[in-house]
């Protein structure tokens, strides 16, 4: 599992990864809000842990333009005020939970278990990217018309609606989807690939997934 | 030589409008209209044969015509307010002709479409693409409407005979697996008293978005076993 940690007070950020790494996470740390909004962009996590109060932007700040592009990561905010108000509007800026400081470090392990055990139930069942919808509880893709799609075409269309413009290797996907199966390779992605792009078509969405065979692949608009 | 996949079998067999006390709505036109319709056949199983010596492969699966029925004749016209004459018949109500191509992939529906819009003396009139704007019941087919008015002069008519201003055929074309879809809910259409129609109409566009879903992957997986 991957953690985003942004946290300003690089003591605590240093002893903040240890922990994580220590716990079995693969951690992406950085010291400012503006930061851990580029990383969210550009990568696909289970939780992220961020500080309140940072400088270049704020986690409130940061929080918010996440969640504005649709990313439902779970967020676990760190706080030192002690003021309700100040949860309050953590809370509904988007984040999942919070922790004011000083923290123990079990309590703070503990929460981001139980975030990421989580995960499932902050997922929208329905996704929309542009014009196209997938339905999660129909297996549906639709558009102009609907389309039926197979259990890993779904779950090969939802990562890659969820992070739109979000670059994934062939293996990372097969780390994703295929995780339970050891013969899966890029032959296996690039078959999927083919069938989603083909169906994107059929119910004529604006989307498509760009890259080759064995590469690195994005659902993007057709209209950039 | 004789090509079996030729068949003509109608496909809206319903006769029991035809009362012989009555004048047909066609007069003496229904021969005319079933060699018009022998004519659009003959041409589809000959760019059909050319493909088949050139890529080892048939655009269609199999092919089926209709003249519409008297009685549906009949009812399409005081449906649209029409009077129950000859013209109308011909010139204001375009599918007197149907002729269905029946293909394995979508992509041959396509390849289909392209060669008839070249027929010499047919000019497609209108066209609906309903794969890609399925009906909401879940339908799909492209529907070719075509003015085939000049084909007339390719026939020795009748001395005498009534002639239309204008002769229209419909094209429909669609998938093994639209068409078997398509069989079903005329089933279900013209069948009284079917428990829990809703019921029945929910789970039909259900296997509509299905079937699509297995013709657009068959079609991907000829496109990858062939490498393009």
């Amino acid at each position: 599992m991957k953690v985003l940690l942004a946290e300003d007070e690089k003591d605590l950020n240093d002893v903040l990864s240890a922990m994580l790494t220590h716990s079995g996470y693969e951690v992406d740390s950085v010291l400012n809000g503006a930061e851990a909004v580029e990383h969210a962009k550009n990568n696909v996590y289970d939780a992220i842990v961020m500080d309140i109060m940072m400088p270049v932007m704020d986690g409130i700040t940061a929080l918010k333009e996440i969640r504005s592009r649709m990313n439902m990561t779970p967020v676990l905010l760190l706080t030192a005020k002690t003021e309700v108000s100040d949860r309050i509007t953590g809370l509904d800026a988007g984040a999942d939970d919070y922790l004011t400081k000083p923290f123990a470090m079990g309590e703070l392990l503990a929460r981001v278990r139980a975030l990421t055990r989580r995960h499932n139930t902050y997922t929208p069942r329905i996704l929309t990217v542009e014009n196209v919808t997938l339905n999660l509880e129909n297996a549906e893709l639709s558009c102009l018309n609907s389309i039926s799609l197979a259990t890993k075409e779904i779950h090969l269309m939802e990562l890659l609606m969820s992070n739109p413009e979000v670059i994934f290797s062939s293996e990372e996907i097969v780390n994703r989807i295929w995780q339970d199966d050891e013969d899966a390779d890029s032959e296996l992605v690039w078959m999927y690939i083919s069938f989603l792009r083909n169906k994107l078509k059929a119910v004529g969405s604006s989307l498509q997934i760009t890259g080759e065979r064995g590469g690195s692949f994005c659902l993007t608009s057709i209209n950039i | 030589m004789s090509d079996r996949s030729f068949t003509t079998k109608e496909f809206e067999i319903n006769e029991s409008g035809n009362n012989p006390a009555i004048p047909s709505i066609y007069g003496d036109f229904q021969p005319v209209l079933e060699d018009v319709a022998a004519l659009l056949l003959g041409r589809i199983v000959s760019y059909s044969r050319d493909s088949k010596k050139e890529q080892n492969s048939k655009p269609y699966e199999h092919l089926s015509y209709r003249i519409k029925s008297e009685e549906s004749m009949r009812a399409k016209c005081a449906k649209l307010g029409l009077d129950a004459t000859t013209a109308n018949a011909l010139s204001s109500i375009r599918d007197a002709i149907g002729v269905r191509v029946v293909c394995l992939f979508i992509d041959d529906i396509y390849e289909n479409i392209e060669q008839i819009r070249h027929f010499k003396g047919c000019k497609v009139v209108d066209e609906k693409d309903y794969i890609l704007q399925s009906k909401p019941n879940g339908y799909r087919s492209y529907h070719l409407i075509l003015n085939v008015t000049e084909l007339l002069n390719e026939l020795v008519l009748p001395e005498g005979s009534f002639r239309p201003e204008c002769l229209y055929a419909e094209i429909q074309l669609r998938t093994i697996a639209m068409d078997t879809w398509a069989a079903l809910e005329h089933e279900m259409k013209y069948k009284k008293d079917i428990p829990h129609p809703e019921l029945i109409s929910q789970e039909l566009k259900r296997c509509a978005d299905e079937l699509a879903s297995c013709d657009v992957s068959m079609q991907t997986l000829r496109d990858l076993i062939r490498g393009s």
